[in-house]
């Protein structure tokens, strides 16, 4: 058996890009819930909720990206599955739909999420499920970052 | 709703305001304003003119035929004029309260960017009303005293016989006014409670008392731009009161105005007229600020509609029944260039031109990528009503390179008939003379 691609970015042989994801996973899920919840009630607080979620999702993103792009870069053999590239390019787009998405959400009231923030929402869901699919693949069956 | 989602997808996706064509922002002013469609941003214009204040000697321009000189300096983010029957000045200087909580990320954004707007900075005493007397009318006061201090947000001010009344940000207070008082000092008494917080988003009271005295009409602005802090912030907000001088019992007198200041009764026909300021991010020239009398009992649309039907498509629930029965102002000012002082010309020591029209004191604009406002605007009056279109009076407040030397407010008439404006980012009172005057002056 070959040794498993090891991570970079880790702390005590435990890599820190796990640790970070299920923030902006939680946080963009939490945003699809309550944008739903505001356009069946046009309550606010729903709204506000969506933004608050929204923003914490794309700085912990952010500081996920960080990490897994460390660890990327980092090893040749990690590098070298297409299924890493794929996993990395597709939550950049995470990211950017949910820049755009926090742009949306910072006009005011109803147009803040219907419908083009609701919509951004649900695409930035749909998309994190397959690159955490994508994620699951490299840990499950390619054993990236796993002690050998 | 397809066509709408639609052009919503297209904004999502497209940074908007590529390749707009110029728009005449001449076709704004007047009683039928062009409305551009609804443009709703990914990050709406936020252009606010970086402050640098006055350099010593430096003035604003004056149309032809005019002369401005500062009459006051060194005064702590002066908003509202008032000149007394003796002919002193008062000056009210005042901060907002700045209670306006982080409710979303866009908060900070906001606050960040009013923080650079202001002035006066929060170690100058403020909250209080100067008075400036300037017994032989040169133009240069010969007295400076504190009026009035400890207020809480104050704007608009009022005298009645001996009543004096002030509307800080929570409250209208009375105080007994002794003809030729420099300086109030008893506590005031509460005739009429105001929305003050929580929230206070629009926190200028504007005041003035009817014509016989019997009444106080006051501008209780909205606590959002469109109603994005709920409905329940709204109570009795977006409206002028009618106040009875007399129990302070108070009745909506009209509603639907965003945000009313400069609250005046026209001279000739003796009816109330307010400026209000429109909502923002609807696009640079959506929606135009405006001048209007004041009908009892109507309503003006905020937040469901604007300038009579033209539904705006943030607020949820809609209210077909409210707009059905908006009416539209009657004379447009151009888009966001933010009027909060109005004042009639009673006087005749300005040039004829003036006789009997509006002044209207424009803050300026952030809402917009090219500044618009921040200046002083002159519109004739015929009969009571607009009869033509707004000119400018006082401009130079922007310098070439588009930061802001000061920013208009108030306007006033003092007992010569010149014309006073505040400017609460310079930290000046102007006024505004004849030419002629001013030859006989000091200075050429």
């Amino acid at each position: 058996m070959p040794e498993n691609p090891s991570s970079t970015a880790r702390i005590a042989g435990h890599p820190i890009h796990p640790m970070l994801v299920p923030f902006p996973i939680v946080c963009f899920v939490g945003a699809l819930c309550t944008d739903i919840a505001y356009a069946r009630t046009a309550d606010l607080q729903w709204a506000n909720f969506s933004a608050w979620l929204l923003a914490a999702g794309v700085v912990m993103a952010v500081l996920a990206a960080i990490a897994g792009l460390i660890d990327f870069f980092a090893n040749p053999r990690i590098r070298a599955h297409r299924t890493a590239w794929l996993h990395g390019m597709g939550n950049g787009v995470v990211l950017l739909l949910a820049v755009f998405n926090n742009l949306v959400h910072s006009r005011d009231g109803w147009t803040s999420v219907v419908p083009a923030g609701l919509v951004l929402s649900a695409l930035t869901v749909a998309l994190m499920l397959v690159t955490g699919w994508l994620g699951g693949e490299l840990v499950y069956r390619h054993r990236v970052g796993v002690r050998s | 709703m397809t066509r709408r989602a639609a052009v919503a997808l297209a904004a999502a996706t497209l940074l908007a305001g590529c390749g707009d064509a110029p728009f005449d922002r001449q076709s704004q002013i007047g009683p039928n304003p062009v409305l551009p469609g609804v443009q709703q941003y990914l990050t709406p214009p936020n252009h606010l003119a970086k402050v640098v204040g006055w350099k010593q000697g430096q003035a604003p321009s004056v149309a032809a035929g005019l002369a401005i000189r500062p009459f006051a300096t060194g005064l702590a983010h002066p908003r509202t004029l008032y000149t007394l029957p003796n002919g002193d000045v008062l000056v009210v200087e005042s901060q907002g309260p700045g209670i306006e909580p982080v409710l979303r990320p866009k908060t900070f954004v906001m606050h960040w960017m009013e923080a650079r707007a202001s002035s006066g900075g929060p170690t100058l005493p403020s909250n209080r009303i100067t008075l400036l007397r300037d017994a032989n009318g040169d133009g240069v006061p010969d007295m400076r005293t504190v009026f009035l201090d400890h207020l809480h947000s104050p704007f608009g001010v009022a005298l009645v016989g001996n009543d004096f009344y002030v509307a800080n940000t929570d409250a209208i207070l009375r105080y007994h006014y002794a003809p030729g008082a420099t300086r109030i000092a008893e506590q005031g008494v509460v005739l009429t409670e105001l929305p003050g917080g929580p929230i206070d988003h629009h926190w200028t009271k504007s005041l003035v008392a009817s014509p016989d005295g019997s009444k106080l009409y006051v501008g209780v602005g909205s606590n959002s731009n469109v109603m994005e802090n709920g409905a329940e912030a709204e109570h009795g907000r977006a409206a002028i009161w009618e106040v009875d001088r007399a129990s302070g019992a108070h009745r909506t007198y009209a509603s639907g105005l965003r945000n009313p200041n400069g609250l005046t009764f026209e001279p000739a026909t003796k009816q109330l007229w307010t400026v209000v300021n429109e909502r923002d991010e609807l696009g640079p020239n959506l929606v135009p600020d405006y001048l209007t009398s004041v009908k009892p009992g109507a309503f003006y649309g905020w937040p469901y509609s604007y300038y009579g039907q033209h539904v705006d498509p943030r607020v949820r629930p809609q209210r077909p029944d409210l707009v059905a029965r908006a009416i539209a102002p009657d004379y447009a000012l151009s888009s966001h260039v933010a009027p909060l002082g109005l004042a009639f010309n009673t006087g005749t020591a300005l040039p004829a031109h003036y006789a009997g029209g509006a002044f209207i004191g424009e803050h300026g604009s952030w809402n917009r990528p090219e500044l618009n406002g921040y200046r002083v605007v002159f519109v004739p009056f015929a009969n009571g009503r607009p009869s033509g279109k707004a000119e400018d009076v006082v401009t130079g407040f922007i310098d070439g390179k588009g930061q802001a030397r000061g920013r208009p407010v108030g306007v006033a008439l003092d007992a010569t008939g010149a014309l006073l404006v505040a400017d609460d980012t310079g930290n000046v009172v102007w006024r505004v003379t004849a030419v002629q005057a001013t030859a006989s002056g000091a200075e050429p």
